[in-house]
């Protein structure tokens, strides 16, 4: 191995950071606001009535403006895994490559074919033909995240693989264990409906912004109505997922859920307090200014009153002896590549199940090789190594917080929400209409914190337990990483700009005209509910 | 030659039809892009060429993304190598490829002159400069790159992205594939447009058929006289995919022509590429669009096979250690992987050709400037 | 014609019982997800056409 530069390793993981973060603001919008274009063009095809055609053309206006940064953005994530993360890319390829292809033949082409359709096919297709393409669509960019869940799922919870010493890359043995992976369905359904989420949001904020201006209102009250009740029942589907996705998480990955929760003890339950608030110190490994709520945490992580919950300081102390092995096996590993003997093999495959801790503790060792580490250095690095299993606390701690606490607001003013609209008593609580708008951006908040969590949760490894992030980046030279950082920073902050601004515009502009007059009195084909008092 | 070997073959197989799927699919709309300025005089004019690839762009574009996925599953090493090595080119090529999406959505949404040219421009790069990168990574590859791996399997890289960026066989290969492109999108312009978009169209269009021919028959004399790589020994099909071990590779000038001179016969496929290129511009001249839409699909398939047999098995061939050359055989993923992508494609890519043929037959037909600019939704 | 739409109809049906029997075995949370999210375009759907029924009930302009 040659030694590791680790200022380029920090900039592709930040480069990293800042593209898929980037590409998650727009991913969620796209996969609630296309389910909620599907429901509005059925209650079109259903009842007839323009109106609910028009309230497809106009968010599916919002929805085409933040679809083309999703694609964009979408392209970058698909390469950087080869330029950035070479050795990742190679290491667990197979794993990874294949659901992101089958992503593209099943889920991607079948999205991006139709939503040329969906845009332009109103006056060439047939109503019920193109209702069957918004499905489609709808279908399309969800199944796109399930494929990427799962591939997501697989570097938090390999399975259906095992490590080949001749390749020196993970072998792929079962595709049903990969996709139906236990972190795969609970990740992709808790992602997908935060999209719900998220698009509900945005349809409710803009539709209060018309009722609190007094303009289109048979539009926005029933965009609102649509919103809400999409929103309450995803918000609870959401926080139900969350909580399944936290089961999985404290059964395999302890150290992900003890930084979560804050934990540098063991817990003792039942009593154990659930962290609300504290601000955990990574550098001396213990909290300030805690507050806990006592008897909640047992039961919220593990389902039971009584099962206690490994703390970091236990792990570190549990990591010890699997580091030791893990040295054994990357040194012996070493060994046989370079044209060692069938004894080596035999002594890699005796310590094999530790070999990431091997790659772990390289960061300690001499020129990042740990067959060169001196006998009597190794008690040194175990001690070295054992803090770097543990992610970062405070990351960790916070984002899952503030994703938590916005998931229980949105779950009130959804709430709330969905009681007025069905009482007809919207335009009453301007409080909640002005909610509502300010509320926009904070689900895509939810879903960034969430995303953080899981996968700087995930470190120290790309890879949870074989691969250490630090040795999974390309071999690039500081420059480089300069340049694309660079270059990144500056389109995206261009896109982000021309994307808002057009946001706006067109959320200014609402419906067009024919809404107003056309809307409700005029039905394109004899409707019984014609009566309808027009605005 | 055993299940696994004829597994990798496949997908070497496969990820040839996925690039010429981009080279003519993409192409096609990266030409449009590239030739907007120039046949669109007025913005009503622009609109029009954007809006007959305008419903498809983005299903097209999906060729682009499943080469990559394709590559990443299929052959997890090549992915992870080439794409570092190339750091610098890859950077730019997804700098103009991200560009271009944003482009279509937004350039007509606002009435302003700046920032309508100001996208018009954004068109001509992210139409020319990815496929100039596209055609001179294979110029690259054919002239081998600088890299080592190290006994983790992680790749060093031994030479300077300038070297990748200023080499005259390299610059070649890229203005061919913007010629290419730009044929085929001016070709699709003259199916779906009328004059005086129609005219202007076949005029850039039959340039750029000559010029691709002048240019396939010229690289094909350059490829004679440069260093070409040979297998000399292992190699086995059927290896462990080990770049590493197995294999010893040596450097002979002309050696990229090594196969065509054993089989004579596959001088076919390069001769049926000028023979697409001379014949398409004849049929544009002719008015026959539709038929040159097929040569010029013709051509890609000729070009990117006769590279494809030239290297063959090679994929990315090492220029300073050549026994770590990337082969078809010792990049591959597992058998297993390749089965199952295999059962996957089988399902997928025939429901993938019938529904986009079906799309292109929906939205036939020609596409007309006033009713571009009376449609709110068009782009 | 009709014959054809009722063994199109059977194909589907057959297909959806597959689909759950399988599914909700091997993966429970895909299953909720594919019901959950049919219900909750269909429930907001009728929101909105409550809200058409509502309006044309009263006479009152409120919202």
């Amino acid at each position: 191995m040659e030694p590791i530069i680790p200022g380029v390793v920090d900039l592709s993981r930040l480069q990293f950071a800042i593209t898929a973060l980037y590409h998650f603001m727009f991913v969620p919008l796209t996969l609630g606001l296309t389910f909620m274009l599907a429901a509005m063009e059925t209650v079109y095809v259903v009842t007839g009535r323009q109106i609910y055609k028009d309230m497809t053309l106009f968010w599916g206006k919002l929805f085409g403006i933040n679809f083309a940064l999703g694609v964009a953005t979408g392209i970058t994530m698909e390469f950087e895994f080869g330029t950035n993360w070479s050795m990742y890319s190679r290491f667990f390829g197979d794993m990874f490559g294949t659901p992101l292809a089958i992503e593209g033949l099943m889920a991607f082409f079948m999205e991006s074919t139709f939503v040329g359709l969906m845009f332009f096919g109103w006056d060439r297709l047939n109503r019920h033909t193109h209702l069957a393409i918004t499905w489609l669509v709808a279908l399309g960019s969800n199944l796109s995240a399930l494929w990427i869940l799962v591939a997501n799922a697989s570097m938090n919870l390999p399975q259906g693989a095992h490590f080949d010493p001749a390749t020196m890359r993970m072998q792929f043995d079962s595709i049903v264990a990969v996709i139906f992976n236990p972190d795969a369905q609970a990740k992709f359904v808790h992602t997908s409906v935060a999209g719900y989420v998220s698009a509900a949001m945005l349809v409710m904020g803009i539709s209060s912004f018309y009722l609190l201006r007094g303009q289109h209102r048979q539009f926005a009250a029933r965009s609102f109505r649509m919103a809400a009740l999409f929103g309450i029942i995803s918000t609870v589907a959401v926080i139900t997922l969350g909580d399944v996705l936290g089961r999985m998480v404290y059964e395999h990955q302890p150290t992900k859920i003890a930084a979560i929760e804050g934990l540098w003890h063991t817990t003792k339950p039942p009593f154990e307090p659930w962290v609300a608030f504290a601000l955990p110190d990574d550098a001396k490994q213990e909290n300030h200014f805690e507050i806990g709520v006592p008897f909640v945490v047992t039961p919220l992580v593990t389902h039971s009153f009584f099962t206690p919950i490994t703390g970091m300081h236990e792990l570190e102390e549990q990591a010890a002896p699997h580091i030791r092995s893990g040295i054994e096996a990357v040194t012996a590993l070493k060994a046989w590549r370079d044209g060692g003997s069938a004894d080596d093999l035999a002594r890699f495959n005796a310590h094999k199940a530790d070999m990431g801790y091997g790659f772990l503790a390289a960061r300690h060792a001499p020129h990042n090789d740990v067959s060169s580490i001196p006998a009597s250095k190794i008690e040194q690095v175990i001690v070295e190594t054992e803090p770097d299993i543990l992610p970062n606390v405070f990351v960790t701690f916070w984002s899952f917080r503030i994703m938590v606490f916005l998931s229980l607001l949105f779950f009130g003013l959804f709430a709330f929400a969905s009681w007025a609209s069905l009482k007809n008593r919207l335009e009453r609580n301007r409080l909640l209409l002005k909610l509502c708008l300010w509320s926009i951006p904070l689900p895509i908040l939810a879903t960034e914190f969430g995303w953080i969590t899981a996968e700087a949760g995930r470190q120290p490894w790309t890879v949870f337990n074989l691969l250490p992030t630090f040795l999974s980046a390309s071999t690039h030279s500081f420059s480089y990483m300069v340049f694309s950082l660079a270059g990144f920073a500056i389109l995206y902050s261009a896109f982000i700009a021309a994307e808002l601004f057009l946001m706006f515009k067109y959320a200014r502009l609402g419906p067009e005209d024919h809404t107003t007059h056309a809307g409700l009195a005029k039905p394109h084909n004899g409707d019984q509910f014609a009566s309808v008092p027009a605005e | 030659m055993d299940s696994y070997a004829l597994l990798k073959f496949f997908w070497a197989g496969i990820l040839c039809v996925l690039l010429i799927g981009v080279g003519i699919m993409v192409g096609m709309d990266m030409g449009v892009g590239t030739l907007l300025r120039f046949v669109g005089r007025n913005d009503g004019e622009r609109r029009t060429a954007l809006n007959i690839i305008g419903p498809h762009w983005d299903g097209n574009q999906v060729w682009f993304i499943l080469g990559g996925g394709a590559i990443f599953a299929a052959f997890p090493t090549l992915y992870a190598t080439s794409f570092s090595v190339f750091y610098v080119v890859m950077i730019a090529l997804l700098f103009s490829m991200i560009l271009r999406p944003v482009a279509f959505e937004y350039r007509s949404k606002v009435d302003n002159r700046v920032w309508k040219a100001s996208w018009d421009w954004v068109f001509l790069i992210s139409g020319f400069l990815p496929m100039f990168i596209y055609g001179a990574a294979f110029g690259n590859v054919l002239e081998g790159v600088g890299y080592h791996f190290d006994w983790t399997g992680q790749y060093h890289q031994d030479q300077s992205f300038l070297l990748y960026l200023i080499n005259p066989f390299a610059i070649l290969c890229g203005i061919l594939a913007v010629a290419l492109s730009v044929y085929q999108g001016g070709t699709m312009l003259m199916l779906r447009a009328e004059e005086p978009i129609y005219g202007r169209a076949r005029r850039y269009a039959t340039l750029a058929g000559w010029i691709s021919a002048a240019l396939f028959a010229l690289g094909g004399f350059w490829i004679r006289h440069t260093v070409g790589y040979v297998l000399n020994a292992g190699g086995d099909p059927g290896m462990v995919a080990d770049p590493l071990h197995g294999q010893h590779v040596i450097r002979v000038s002309g050696g990229w022509l090594t196969h065509y001179a054993n089989y004579p016969v596959l001088w076919i496929v390069p001769l049926a590429g000028i023979v697409c290129m001379i014949t398409g511009p004849v049929f544009l001249r002719a008015d026959r669009p539709t038929l040159a839409w097929w040569t010029g699909a013709g051509a890609w398939t000729a070009t990117i096979s006769a590279v494809g047999i030239a290297m063959f098995p090679f994929f990315m061939p090492c220029s300073t250690r050549p026994d770590e050359s990337l082969t078809i055989w010792n990049s591959s993923a597992s058998a297993y992987g390749l089965t199952c992508m295999l059962v996957v494609a089988a399902v997928f890519v025939p429901l993938i050709l019938t529904y986009t043929s079906w799309c292109f037959y929906i939205m036939r037909g020609k596409v007309r400037t006033a009713d571009v600019t009376h449609d709110s939704h068009s782009y | 014609m009709r014959l054809l739409s009722f063994a199109g109809l059977g194909l589907v049906l057959t297909v959806a019982l597959l689909f759950a029997v399988f599914v909700g075995d091997q993966g429970p949370w895909y299953f909720a997800w594919v019901i959950g999210t049919v219900m909750i375009v269909l429930i907001s759907g009728a929101g909105a056409i409550l809200l058409d029924a509502q309006q044309e009930q009263t006479s009152l302009e409120e919202i």
